[in-house]
């Protein structure tokens, strides 16, 4: 007779996940897709950065460097911000529908192991898709003027938008009985977070009072791709506009189409252009964002009570108020204070030129 | 000795509204089997739900060999298997006993011995590394038993366990619950194929619009039928059949006679009260004695299925 039952060692959704992730032609489509598309990235700003430098245009090998990794850094978050909500979308709501919920229910498997297990499943996925862009990757490296400090960046931002876009998918899941609304669920606030931002920053200067303000950096500090095009944004040392360089007009957009991605982070001050970090925002507010919404997830998931404080409710609570006192510690660090758009300072008062007094 | 399974005033409600348990009492004893009969609604499925922990009940008490249910003493005592289970397809069949294995903390020589034990006891070792979704129904629904006992509980909750199996697959099914009973599990399953649990289970309960009716050893659960018993006769001449009625519905013991509509020969008789075997033979004889042609007598009691539809109209009627 059964009398006594131990705690997993390992997940056992995990374990599962890990003998099913990689069966069925399916993981190996998204692989060949992901892959496919960085190498057309890669090919194409190579041949855009060449047709600059045919036309006339002063083209360094660290500006190809930039570019290439400005471009397939953009792609991969891209990839990671469509892929993570659709792979976790169905964990729970998954279940509900396969008729497997209540047998799991039955075991001593808690909804937040298989919420962890579900996510952490996903994130392996992801990390391979990650390594297994790294020869694309390296192509970075014939041309170099990347610092080892923007790489650094980029790899936490990847990794925090993965675990947070994979929580939203989670989110979704244990709110709705089944895969399709909690599918289409995530993508709407997918696309809440990432297009409608953008969309309101580019048209913010001609609805604003007066007219012609930049957007506030605030809008875009949840917004992955804005995160990701203002952290591979090289600042010149030394602005030349006088200068034939290449992107003079733009000096921080080395690959036009990403210019779309990129409303916001630069303004214009009278010394030069001036990047705004929102990438510290987002990548706080990602963590964040994870942590609660698992909380949330965690007790979503239940059958019943769904709301009936836990012990694991405290584990929860530490976390984020760690996370919430590490902000407000550190709000000079992420919160942005934009200089004035020089335009609506107004202007020194011509000095009125005053007749001599007639000589008597 | 103690119950294995207990409650007292079991109550459930749906929504405040919706009362799907009314004051159940049922009690289940150790080592046997317990067909729980109930048409759709009735509150089988909720009973069961409440007793694998998977719902708390509204009021009442539930006591699991006399240990108040808690989800904790539920996973452990209990293997539960639902009407309607899912598999996951992209399984082999011993992943998916080491997937639930895993779950109930099994791991390492003894968790591979577990699941090469289950195997064995539902006839699936030559399946082992076949996928689920290439079983046929029966082998799922014994996969599915499977995943319920890796933790060895001393109580089985089956829910409709033989719905949806060829006959084969039933047959099956009632001697691995058989077996399992020789195991000392109790099991309770619920089913609407009253047939079936005549055949396997030592006990039986009746609940109706979340009540039970009668519940207790399927003997004496049978004794009931004697009241309404009934005989069947065959006549070997058609001319035969007036006369017989006409001896048949004057007869004291005889609340009722009539012809079958299938076979005008056949006559179903309704006694008015429980007969024994010299009141038989002396009804028979009278007939022989007046010139019938008796080519076939048989005592015939109200089976299962009838005394099912009885009750559970008469608890519609009541309530209606």
């Amino acid at each position: 007779m059964a009398t006594h039952i131990r705690r997993p060692l390992l997940n056992p959704i995990l374990v599962r996940e890990a003998r099913t992730r990689m069966r069925g032609f399916r993981p190996y489509l998204i692989l060949t897709v992901f892959l496919l598309l960085l190498i057309l990235s890669t090919f194409g700003i190579y041949q855009y950065m060449v047709f600059q430098a045919r036309t006339g245009m002063v083209v360094l090998s660290s500006h190809i460097g930039q570019a290439l990794f400005k471009g397939l850094a953009f792609t991969e978050m891209f990839f990671i911000v469509l892929v993570a909500p659709v792979l976790t979308s169905g964990a729970i709501s998954g279940e509900r529908e396969r008729l497997t919920y209540d047998m799991l229910l039955a075991t001593p498997l808690k909804p937040g192991q298989m919420l962890a297990g579900k996510l952490i499943g996903v994130l392996s996925y992801l990390l391979l898709l990650i390594v297994a862009s790294i020869p694309v990757f390296s192509t970075v490296l014939i041309f170099g003027g990347v610092e080892l400090r923007t790489l650094i960046w980029v790899v936490l931002l990847l990794g925090s938008a993965a675990l947070f876009f994979g929580t939203i998918g989670l989110f979704c899941s244990s709110l709705f009985g089944r895969t399709t609304p909690a599918t289409i669920a995530s993508y709407t606030i997918v696309l809440l977070l990432s297009g409608v931002p953008l969309l309101v920053a580019s048209i913010w200067p001609q609805f604003s009072n007066p007219m012609g303000q930049s957007p506030p950096p605030w809008l875009l500090y949840l917004n992955p791709f804005s995160a990701i095009v203002a952290v591979t944004t090289v600042t010149p040392t030394a602005f030349q506009p006088d200068m034939p360089f290449f992107g003079v007009n733009d000096p921080f957009m080395l690959v036009p189409f990403l210019s779309q991605f990129s409303v916001g982070i630069v303004r214009y001050a009278p010394e030069g252009p001036v990047l705004m970090p929102v990438y510290r925002a987002t990548l706080l507010g990602f963590w964040l964002g994870t942590f609660v919404l698992l909380w949330l997830s965690s007790h979503l998931a239940l059958p019943a009570r769904r709301w009936r404080p836990r012990w694991s409710d405290l584990g929860f609570v530490a976390v984020v108020g760690a996370i919430a006192l590490l902000m407000w510690v550190r709000i000079d660090w992420w919160w942005i204070v934009p200089p004035v758009d020089p335009w609506l300072v107004p202007m020194e008062p011509m000095p009125v030129p005053i007749d001599p007094a007639p000589v008597p | 000795m103690t119950l294995a399974i207990e409650t007292i005033d079991l109550t459930h409600r749906y929504n405040k509204k919706l009362v799907a348990l009314d004051q159940l009492n049922l009690r289940v004893e150790q080592g046997c089997i317990y067909g729980f009969i109930g048409p759709n609604g009735a509150g089988k499925t909720t009973t069961l739900r409440i007793l694998a922990g998977l719902l708390s009940p509204t009021k009442g008490e539930v006591r699991l060999l006399g240990e108040q249910l808690t989800t904790r003493a539920a996973q452990r005592l209990v293997g539960y298997m639902p009407d309607f289970f899912g598999v996951y397809d992209d399984l082999r069949v011993w992943e998916y006993l080491d997937f639930f294995a895993r779950c109930y903390g099994l791991r390492g020589a003894r968790l591979r011995q577990v699941v090469d034990e289950l195997l064995d006891l539902v006839d699936l070792a030559g399946k082992r590394d076949a996928f689920v979704q290439t079983l046929s129904r029966g082998m799922q629904q014994r996969l599915c038993l499977a995943h319920a006992l890796v933790h060895n509980p001393p109580v089985l909750l089956l829910d409709e366990p033989a719905s949806g199996l060829d006959p084969r697959a039933r047959v099956e099914l009632r001697e691995l619950l058989r077996t399992l009973r020789d195991m000392g599990k109790t099991i309770m399953l619920s089913s609407h194929i009253l047939s079936e649990l005549a055949e396997v289970c030592d006990a039986i309960g009746i609940i109706d619009h979340g009540r039970m009716i009668i519940s207790g050893p399927l003997a004496e659960v049978q004794q009931q039928l004697a009241a309404s018993a009934r005989a069947r006769l065959r006549i070997a001449r058609e001319r035969d059949v007036v006369l017989a009625l006409a001896l048949l519905q004057r007869h004291p013991l005889v609340s009722a006679a009539s012809a079958a509509a299938a076979d005008p020969r056949a006559l179903i008789i309704d006694f008015s009260e429980a007969l024994n075997e010299e009141q038989c033979a002396a009804i028979l004889a009278e007939l022989v004695n007046a010139g019938v042609a008796v080519s076939e007598f048989s005592a015939r009691s109200e089976n299962l299925e009838e005394l099912f539809l009885r009750l559970t109209a008469n608890t519609g009627q009541a309530n209606g």
